[in-house]
């Protein structure tokens, strides 16, 4: 490893963690946890916060890090579930608060979207694309809402897929091969909710439910009920698909 | 593999491209247009196909001249009696498949099996008060039918169990990759699909993020080979709004695949995409 003093704080429970943990490691940054950076809050020079499915916890973790952290320590926290104005008005520093927001696995993710709430200033924005360039990622940055443009437009297609199978119109397997061999897509929309999480999709599809409020995000009450039966997907061992033998659900 | 004869009615670009697709696998083909014109592009179509298979030595020139003999072009219905299968591939008007197919219910032997390539018609409703429904199904191919793989075979309230297993085994033999579907507005791909559409031009509304900003993301984030505005360009901005418009309604509004403002303005004012040489991009540089 090389060591560049270049300390991270790394919070959240979202799979991004570990890949973002790993990712930080390989590209020389020290990351630590919130309790290591309790005893040297002042070599922190930037944290970032990744929880999505349980908002309290995320609540509670960015106020942590705003009471921890000199006011000049960017936090750059998920804006998946929730947007980064919100996360900000929880803080008493909102100005270094900006939201960022992908999927795993990083390693398939070229670019990483950025959303600066409104109350970000400049240079936490200009902080934040420099973090994500110095992880070898391109950065866009587009304005604050839910779940940002990709995993908000993949989150649909993922919901419109789970009502296609929870009405039994077709298979899982016939879904995915579907999508794949009829427009292309990268991965078939179930097997992909499967790797990425359906905690984590159903997160955003909630969130894009609470904040803009209709009929359009409504969730395929499928994907909550997978999401509540612990059915997550390929980290569980469950989800749309069994991954000891790979047979599609005919729930 | 039993040869069949197999008719296919519109000799379109979808028609001529399924009637290749069937000749390629040594069927058959009776190809019918009402219009001279349309069966002569399509037999220079297959022949500009086949050349290119020829120049890259896929086919022989005499497995060329055997594909084209196989190919017969038909001006009247009545000339697919004798048709093991039919693929009725004319424009998506409900009339003019509910007249086609009445016709055909009295011209095809009784077991004969009619397909019809719709990508947003009912297929239930095309059967509806006809004899014989339970041989009348869906039989979607995308475009181009000669390259893309996909086939989807959707069953109508009343296709028999007997006769999917038939046109499944059927898209097998084509060589092509069938899934099964419920006769459902949009049927898998369109249906699913739509969000890919009508979320990017919502988040383009709001102010979220601009065209050119959401393709790139796409992209380099999800992966995906066109982004969703190029790609509207690409299909044409008028047939991906027709596309919507009509799951909307066949869904009786459900707000999932409520269209677009934005889009209905592009198609308003004749920005249909590289078609006119306009839509979300310029293409006239």
């Amino acid at each position: 490893m090389i060591t560049t003093n270049k300390a991270v704080l790394l919070v959240g429970t979202s799979p991004l963690y570990a890949e973002l943990n790993h990712l930080m490691v390989e590209r020389g940054y020290q990351v630590l946890t919130l309790a290591e950076a309790m005893a040297e809050p002042e070599l922190i020079e930037l944290a970032v916060e990744v929880n999505s499915v349980d908002l309290q916890a995320k609540k509670r973790q960015v106020r942590e890090l705003d009471d921890l952290l000199p006011p000049n320590v960017p936090i750059i926290t998920t804006s998946l579930a929730i947007t980064a104005t919100e996360v900000a008005s929880w803080t008493q520093h909102p100005e270094r608060v900006c939201g960022f927001g992908t999927l795993v696995p990083l390693v398939e993710r070229e670019l990483i979207e950025i959303a600066p709430a409104l109350q970000t200033e400049l240079d936490t924005i200009q902080a934040t694309e420099g973090f994500f360039q110095s992880l070898g990622k391109a950065t866009e940055t587009v304005n604050d809402e839910v779940g940002l443009v990709f995993p908000r437009i993949l989150t649909l297609i993922i919901n419109e897929a789970t009502f296609t199978l929870m009405e039994k119109a077709a298979t899982a397997t016939d879904i995915d091969i579907a999508m794949k061999k009829g427009t292309n897509y990268p991965y078939g929309p179930l097997e992909w909710a499967d790797r990425i999480g359906l905690d984590e999709i159903f997160a955003i599809s909630r969130g894009l439910q609470r904040d803009l409020a209709e009929e359009r995000y409504r969730t395929a009450p499928l994907l909550r009920k997978l999401v509540l039966a612990g059915r997550v997907g390929v980290r569980s061992g469950q989800g749309f698909y069994t991954y000891e033998e790979k047979v599609g659900v005919e729930a | 593999m039993s040869i069949k004869t197999v008719g296919v009615i519109g000799a379109g670009t979808m028609g001529a491209g399924i009637a290749l697709v069937c000749a390629r696998k040594g069927h058959q083909v009776m190809l019918l247009d009402a219009n001279q014109a349309v069966l002569d592009k399509a037999l220079v179509y297959l022949e500009s196909i086949l050349t290119k298979d020829v120049e890259k030595s896929k086919i022989s020139e005499q497995e060329m001249a055997e594909t084209l003999e196989l190919v017969h072009l038909v001006s009247e219905i009545e000339q697919l009696a004798d048709c093991d299968i039919v693929i009725e591939a004319v424009p998506e008007r409900l009339d003019l498949k509910k007249s086609i197919f009445s016709q055909l219910s009295v011209i095809c032997r009784e077991d004969a099996l009619l397909l019809t390539n719709t990508s947003s018609i009912s297929i239930t409703e095309i059967a509806g008060g006809l004899s014989h429904p339970e041989r009348i199904l869906g039989f979607h191919f995308f475009n181009p039918a000669p390259v893309m793989p996909l086939v989807e075979v959707i069953r109508g309230k009343k296709s028999s169990e007997e006769n999917v297993e038939v046109a499944y085994r059927f898209a097998q033999e084509l060589g092509k990759v069938p899934v099964l579907v419920t006769d459902t507005p949009g049927f898998i791909v369109n249906r699913i699909a739509r969000p890919y559409y009508n979320e990017a031009l919502r988040i383009m509304g709001d102010h979220v993020a601009g065209v050119e900003q959401i393709d790139r993301i796409m992209k380099l984030a999800g992966g995906f080979k066109m982004g969703p505005f190029e790609l509207q360009d690409m299909i044409g901005i008028d047939i991906n709004f027709a596309t919507t418009k009509s799951i909307y309604t066949d869904f009786f509004h459900e707000g999932r695949f409520k269209p677009s403002r934005i889009q209905q303005q592009m198609v308003q004012s004749g920005s249909l995409g590289r078609k006119t040489g306009e839509g979300f991009y310029d293409y006239n540089q």
